[in-house]
């Protein structure tokens, strides 16, 4: 036989003899398969939250709040400093209008549906301008609301994730009542987990005056942040915090990101080392206790490398087979899985998909032939090795 | 050989073996600690909340304002023992990053309802006679090295005062203390009534409601009676029991802790299944000497002992200085996150759950063979060395 008839008879003897192995074969595939889901699920988790918060936010918008503010939420500004604010240089402008939009952030209690109890859903009250600055948004069903009426518009998340939100539905927060009139998309951003209303309604409903809570404003150019920063400081009627929308949304999603980060990653590689040491283990008592058989076949004539080829072969085998099922079963638990959180300094609900990229399968993929290739490597080699004297020895006592 | 060179030698017989079971334990162990820890600082509001404690806020949402009048007719209600309220503050020292858990509270009565604040008596006198005292968290004081009778400016995200600044000045006047492990002293509390006076807008509103029931079989129809009291006006509460609230106030972190630690756990038995199995098998192997010991005179009971201690020293081997290594990681994570999480300790609970599980382990990876072996027929094993 030549080498590779070699290889090919060993390889496929072992893989046969996986059956008559089961439990030892099934603990390896196993502990392999819940390692790649384990951490298949935790790393589409953190993907997808990053890809909200990045597909949040604009780096051509600047958001304004009240300096010290650390959130929309905790913001307050007169109309009379928005309007200020409005005929800042750099304001990007349509028809000689300035692209500037003032909007309030409230909190309103919804159900969860996943959980039957109330959550701090954000609540957004906008102008004709805000749209404008929001180009991934659109109307997926019925309409926008009318100026002026208690209508609201929510986002397609929101309604998946929160109860009592669907077209047409009406909803109360405290005695008002309020009419669902559209589901709008924003591309799976933060803005998605929102209901809109009309700024002047919800100024009515939450006593809020004529007051705004941020001011959103189109940026010109690229030095345009700069030249409204400029402009503020030189007023002493604004005391104000001004940054691009996408840095603000990073900030706002900071506390959660360093737990994903600090929390998150050390726990999963620790895993996936313990899940290494286990495989290897496996591979190491099973090699072992084949002993005999292996040292038979080279007794006949089996060459050392084709049965270090064979049971590394068989290892590898073994990984790529368990983080097959690993990922199958990520797939199911998690993949599209809409969950929301507490976001942050907004002190609101953000919903957010978990999402297994293709990157992720490699990735997964990728661990596990590392996996299955050092956990075979070592006793393959140690098999291949040993010379068939010993190896019947030890074999025997 | 003494009994427990035995024990060395049978452990060490495959060093590359020992070394990565050892290992496996250490993870799984290591992950264990850390994320009971983490779990235990996100639920440890819930266990600590009193069983004759209501909340109530606002039915549109906890940040609604409502009515100072609410105070007076809430503690005209029936059932209703004694009523406190708090108003957040939304301060941090000096800068944004240094955020604190502050409140406005009305002092006498907060602390009479929280009696786990605790603050040696002269300091509550010195609080209580001063409108610009402050009471700050012990850990708090740690951490910025505030002492009594300090000057403190905090700066409130939310509130402005009279003269237009968002600067607020008090003074320390007591430091309070946990007597319980997890309360969280990482909060500071100031007089309403100065909060009130001094700030520019929303005046005599607040934030919240405390209240203490008669009895807490009263809670359900103490709630109602609060509740129904504002239905249909434009202050409409929601009135739950202190556990409900922090229950569902978790529950807004929802899924992520959920999900953490399930998965997480998940990996935790797998790995120790793993081990485990591992362990057995080893000890299958000595079939053969474990019928040689027999014939040498060695008692079941020995055998059996021998083979549980064995299993039970490797578990303690790779689980015990997982604790250890968890407790620094505790240590860097609290100061990595910081202000983001709830107080979080190794607790002693934790460390003994953590050692139940590894006698657990260590007797069932050691006893399901051990068993085995005492039973085994001694010409028959030696006989299995033949084929």
């Amino acid at each position: 036989m030549t080498t590779l008839q070699q290889i090919i008879a060993i390889t496929v003897m072992n893989l046969k003899g996986l059956r008559q192995r089961f439990w030892q074969s099934s603990a390896a595939i196993f502990s392999i398969a819940l390692v790649i889901t384990v951490m298949v699920g935790f790393l589409s988790m953190a993907d997808g939250f990053e890809k909200t918060v990045a597909g949040t936010g604009s780096d051509k918008v600047a958001i304004i709040i009240r300096e010290g503010s650390l959130s929309e939420l905790t913001s307050g500004l007169s109309l009379e400093q928005a309007k200020l604010l409005s005929t800042a240089p750099g304001v990007a402008k349509l028809n000689g209008e300035p692209l500037a939009s003032f909007e309030l952030f409230v909190i309103v209690d919804l159900l969860k549906k996943s959980t039957g109890l109330s959550v701090n859903a954000p609540m957004r009250g906008i102008d004709r301008t805000s749209l404008s600055l929001r180009e991934n948004v659109k109307i997926i069903e019925g309409r926008m609301f009318e100026p002026g009426r208690n209508e609201i518009v929510v986002g397609n998340n929101a309604r998946e994730q929160f109860a009592g939100l669907d077209l047409g539905d009406t909803i109360s927060f405290g005695n008002t009542e309020w009419r669902v009139v559209g589901v709008f998309d924003a591309g799976g951003s933060v803005f998605e987990s929102e209901l809109w209303a009309d700024a002047k309604v919800v100024q009515t409903f939450y006593n809020r005056g004529t007051s705004y809570q941020s001011v959103r404003m189109k940026l010109a150019g690229p030095d345009s942040l700069q030249e409204i920063k400029a402009f503020a400081e030189n007023d002493p009627r604004l005391n104000v915090d001004i940054k691009t929308e996408a840095d603000y949304y990073a900030e706002q999603s900071k506390p959660l990101t360093t737990l994903i980060r600090w929390i998150g990653y050390p726990l999963a590689f620790v895993m996936a080392l313990g899940a290494l040491a286990g495989a290897l283990n496996t591979m190491y008592t099973s090699v072992l206790a084949r002993m005999g058989e292996i040292t038979t076949l080279r007794a006949l004539g089996f060459g050392a490398f084709p049965s270090f080829i064979g049971i590394l072969t068989e290892s590898i085998i073994i990984a790529v087979f368990g983080s097959a099922i690993g990922l199958g079963l990520a797939f199911v638990l998690f993949d599209g899985m809409l969950v929301s959180t507490l976001n942050g300094a907004s002190f609101t609900q953000a919903v957010f998909e978990f999402s297994i990229s293709a990157q992720l399968v490699k990735h997964a993929l990728a661990l596990a032939i590392v996996v299955g290739f050092v956990g075979g490597f070592f006793p393959a080699l140690r098999a291949a090795r040993m010379p068939i004297a010993e190896a019947f020895r030890i074999t025997q006592t | 050989m003494t009994y427990f060179r035995l024990l060395r030698k049978n452990l060490t017989r495959k060093k590359l073996r020992l070394f990565l079971t050892i290992f496996s334990i250490f993870t799984a162990f290591l992950i264990f600690g850390v994320l009971k820890t983490f779990d235990h600082a996100l639920n440890a509001g819930v266990e600590l909340a009193g069983a004759d404690r209501l909340i109530t806020t606002s039915k549109v949402s906890l940040i609604q304002p409502l009515p100072f009048a609410h105070y007076t007719k809430i503690k005209a209600t029936e059932g209703v023992k004694n009523v406190t309220h708090a108003s957040w503050f939304g301060g941090y020292y000096q800068e944004p990053k240094n955020f604190l858990a502050s409140f406005a509270v009305d002092a006498e009565s907060y602390l009479d309802i929280y009696p786990e604040i605790f603050i040696p008596e002269d300091q509550r006198t010195n609080f209580l006679a001063n409108q610009r005292g402050v009471l700050v968290g012990e850990a708090l004081v740690q951490q910025y090295n505030w002492k009594i009778g300090d000057t403190l400016p905090l700066i409130s995200s939310i509130w402005t005062n009279q003269d237009g600044s968002r600067t607020w000045e008090f003074q320390v006047e007591g430091i309070f203390y946990d007597k319980e492990e997890q309360f969280d002293t990482r909060s500071l509390m100031f007089h309403y009534d100065y909060f009130n006076e001094g700030r520019a807008g929303a005046r005599d509103s607040i934030g919240w409601l405390i209240i203490k029931t008669e009895s807490p079989e009263l809670n359900e129809a103490v709630s109602k009676a609060i509740d129904d009291q504002f239905a249909n006006s434009p202050n409409e509460t929601k009135t739950d029991t202190e556990a409900a609230f922090g229950k569902a106030f978790l529950e807004q972190f929802g899924n992520i802790g959920l999900i953490i630690t399930s998965v997480v756990g998940a990996a935790f038995f797998t790995i120790l299944l793993v081990a485990g199995n591992t362990m057995v098998l080893a000890v299958r192997e000595r079939t053969n000497e474990i019928a040689v010991m027999k014939t040498l005179g060695f008692s079941n009971g020995r055998i059996f002992t021998l083979i549980v201690l064995e299993a039970l020293l490797l578990v303690l081997l790779g689980g015990l200085p997982a604790l250890g290594v968890s407790w620094f990681m505790v240590e860097a994570l609290k100061s990595a996150v910081g202000g983001g999480l709830p107080p979080m300790a190794l607790t002693p609970e934790i460390l003994l759950q953590a050692i139940a599980y590894m006698l657990l382990l260590g007797f069932v990876t050691g006893g399901l063979p051990a068993f085995n072996a005492v039973r085994i027929n001694v010409a028959a094993a030696l006989g299995r060395k033949a084929i």
